[in-house]
């Protein structure tokens, strides 16, 4: 795993590095820390990262810019933070996790592994999806999204508007963030629940969901059973 | 009182002084003669060649004046009509030829001295009162002022109306002029109070002129004064009006404001005293005319108060003219005495929103003060240096307990020394040097840089604000990146003279790349700035600019 800290204070910063060794062992394929906010955001552009440990307050700096552009990777981000109060904000925007300090080994790996064991969340606080377009963030809320199609390593939004956008996040980090408001029905797609109109089962055992816009989903042999009785 | 009731309160009472009774009697052309005949005085007598018109009577002789006077109706039985007179000069008056009263000794004033006086009421017996034609003849001498010859006010009522309507008035005139008497003092006491607020001052004396320019207007009803004395009443009157007709425009200049205002008021002032100088006939018309120049000279102030959005201006022009109006619908003496009380009002109105500003300026300021008190506490209890404190302290504590010991130790000092200076506006320099230097110790833990300080010139006596260079300090370490050998370098530089004493408090380390964005002022600096406008109101200056070696920060407090 490449583990990126963005911690302004280098005694914590050491503490993290510290403990996420000792909790990832020798999954550990490497670790860097970065204590400036511009720094953060050229690293995190030019290397190939599993998770990001965020500290939102750098220098000063509002640490929001680095969270939508963290959000909008295809790394899942946890934050760790004196202020508890931007935890509820930190969801909503799609992070994994939210440390308050002062802690633990014991919170932080909590925290790893909901990485590691790809836990999926068990309510779903997340209220907006960063997306990359043209070089710009873009944040889309959550709203507005049907469904997730998977395409290799990134993920298409389908929207609501009839447009769809790429995010840089697999289809199973989205699925952990989403859970359960959306439903992984198939091997390449993540339907919101509520967006399901009615579930056809077509001959030779074939199935699926047909959606309120009129869209057609194929669902996963192994995955109707469980689907209808949560959809139901 | 709102502004719609004043206008509805104003409106009745110029209903209710405008309606008057029919009067009684009609009053025709005065005549006059020089001479002296007892037989001028009886009313069949023929005074077709009598003089319409007598400019002067020398030395004091004996003149007759005769007037025709229709009585409209005659007064019920058993009461009896009354006849008020404003003549000058000392004379007997005669009715339909019988002598009905004596006011002096006509002729021989010289001899005698001045008796009697100028407001008199007499009582005309009943049986001379019935309806139709009657005589009124006049046997006077004017030695004082021979020129002022004629009735300059006649009134014929019921005797009884005429002399309560006389106590009535006086009592309204009383209650009236010691509204103003009252007010006058308590602002005088307002102004003694505060000796600085010159509107108050100028108010109080405004008040007292008016309650005495009241009394001298209506001082027959209480005090009889002979004719000879009413040149004198007169000229105080004038001069009563010219205070106030000063005071009233140099009132209004200091609640609104304008360019070259010594000049304008120099202006108005002049013309004021050369009206008040000008030897003219008439005193009414002196007086008419300052405050005349007065409404004007006050109108131009109150309108460039309005067209500069003055708090209350607008109230006010109306007031002013509203003033004109009563002018023309009210009569001369009742509307200067309106239109001035008017003026008094809204210069009333304009102290009490004046003073209330100062309230509210006064409250926030106390408001300001606990707010500042709060942020020195929230200082330490605040998140980002609490938390990020206690979790590099868990690590040291985890790792190096005998460190960590060290690290509480300081945090203790901190937490002590903001215990001390909490409640205080100022601060010992060097207890804010402590400080600053305690916060290096804890942050030396937490970032594990070496925090260097460094001190020159520092003069021991001097106090200062709070926690400013402490937050001078943390800006400077938050905003701040270690120089190559991981330091960072601060150092306090202190220069005074004669005209200020100046703080230079310099940061020597690299800065944080930020993107180009500029540095936003923060919670600190706000905070730095409330504390100094607390102590120094505006006697100070504040620089915080990047520089060569990392930032730069000067703070300036002028004697």
């Amino acid at each position: 795993m490449n583990v990126l800290i963005v911690e302004d204070e280098s005694r914590i910063a050491k503490r993290i590095e510290r403990m996420t060794r000792e909790i990832l062992g020798e999954s550990l394929l490497s670790i860097s820390h970065i204590n400036t906010l511009q720094e953060a955001l050229e690293f995190v552009e030019n290397n190939p990262l599993d998770l990001v440990l965020l500290d939102l307050n750098l220098n000063g700096e509002d640490g929001f810019d680095l969270l939508t552009t963290a959000v909008s990777g295809s790394f899942h981000t946890i934050i760790i933070s004196a202020y508890k109060d931007q935890a509820i904000t930190a969801f909503e925007y799609g992070v994994l996790d939210f440390v308050p300090k002062p802690f633990n080994i014991d919170r932080l790996e909590e925290a790893f592994k909901r990485v590691i064991t790809k836990e999926k969340a068990e309510i779903n606080r997340v209220k907006f999806l960063a997306v990359k377009k043209r070089n710009r963030i873009q944040l889309i809320s959550i709203e507005q999204v049907l469904y997730v199609k998977g395409a290799g390593p990134y993920t298409e939004l389908f929207l609501a508007d009839g447009t769809k956008s790429l995010h840089d996040k697999s289809l199973e980090k989205l699925e952990q963030l989403l859970s359960p408001t959306f439903y992984r029905v198939h091997k390449s797609y993540l339907v919101k629940m509520s967006e399901i109109k009615e579930i056809i089962v077509e001959s030779g055992s074939k199935y699926m969901a047909e959606l309120k816009n009129g869209a057609f989903i194929p669902i996963g042999r192994t995955k109707y059973k469980d689907l209808k009785e949560k959809w139901i | 009182m709102n502004k719609r009731s004043l206008l509805c309160f104003l409106c009745l009472w110029l209903l209710l002084v405008s309606c008057k009774e029919q009067p009684v009697y009609k009053k025709h052309r005065s005549v006059y003669k020089i001479g002296d005949d007892a037989a001028w005085a009886t009313k069949g007598l023929d005074d077709q060649t009598w003089k319409k018109k007598l400019a002067w009577v020398p030395d004091g002789q004996i003149y007759w004046t005769r007037t025709k006077i229709d009585i409209l109706s005659a007064p019920e039985p058993l009461s009896l009509y009354g006849l008020q007179l404003e003549v000058y000069g000392e004379y007997e008056l005669y009715w339909d030829g019988v002598l009905i009263g004596k006011n002096g000794n006509p002729g021989q004033e010289a001899e005698l001295g001045p008796e009697g006086k100028l407001w008199v009421t007499f009582s005309i017996p009943a049986e001379l009162t019935e309806k139709g034609e009657h005589i009124l003849a006049i046997r006077s001498s004017l030695y004082f002022f021979a020129n002022h010859i004629g009735i300059y006010d006649l009134k014929i009522d019921h005797y009884d109306d005429l002399l309560t309507d006389r106590l009535i008035e006086s009592s309204y005139i009383h209650i009236f002029a010691g509204a103003f008497l009252i007010a006058s003092m308590y602002f005088l006491f307002l102004f003694l109070s505060n000796k600085k607020d010159y509107t108050v001052l100028v108010f109080s004396i405004s008040c007292f002129l008016f309650f005495t320019l009241t009394m001298i207007q209506f001082i027959g009803i209480t005090v009889p004064i002979h004719y000879r004395q009413h040149h004198q009443r007169l000229s105080v009157i004038s001069a009563l009006t010219f205070g106030i007709s000063f005071l009233v425009p140099l009132y209004f200049s200091m609640q609104f404001p304008f360019p070259k205002r010594k000049l304008i008021l120099a202006v108005c002032g002049s013309i004021l005293l050369v009206m008040f100088m000008l030897k003219n006939h008439s005193f009414n018309l002196t007086t008419y005319g300052m405050a005349s120049s007065m409404w004007l000279f006050t109108t131009s102030i109150v309108v460039f108060g309005v067209y500069k959005r003055l708090n209350g201006a607008r109230l006010v022009l109306l007031i002013l003219l509203l003033c004109v109006l009563i002018r023309f619908i009210a009569p001369y003496n009742l509307s200067l005495f309106v239109g001035f009380s008017l003026i008094l009002l809204s210069m009333l109105y304009l102290l009490s929103l004046r003073i209330k500003d100062q309230r509210l300026a006064y409250e926030n300021s106390l408001v300001q003060s606990t707010r500042l008190r709060l942020e020195l506490l929230k200082k330490n209890i605040q998140p980002h240096f609490l938390m990020n404190t206690l979790t590099s302290l868990m690590d040291w504590v985890e790792e190096a307990p005998k460190q960590g010991a060290l690290f509480i130790e300081a945090l203790a000092k901190e937490f002590d020394l903001f215990n001390q200076i909490e409640n205080e506006t100022l601060i010992p320099i060097t207890q804010e040097i402590a400080l600053c230097r305690t916060h290096l110790e804890i942050m030396a833990y937490r970032r594990e840089v070496n925090y260097l300080w460094e001190e020159e010139g520092i003069d021991e006596e001097q106090k200062i604000p709070p926690a400013i260079l402490h937050t001078l300090l943390e800006n400077g370490i938050t905003h701040s990146l270690p120089r190559e050998d991981n330091s960072i370098m601060f150092k306090l530089v202190f220069e005074s003279n004669e005209h200020y004493k100046c703080y230079t408090f310099l940061t020597f380390a690299n800065s944080v790349k930020n993107g180009g964005t500029n540095r936003k002022e923060g919670t600190g600096l706000k905070y730095i700035k409330a504390r100094l406008t607390e102590s120094y109101q505006s006697n100070w200056d504040f620089i915080s600019e990047p520089a060569q070696h990392g930032w730069k920060n000067i703070l300036i407090i002028y004697h």
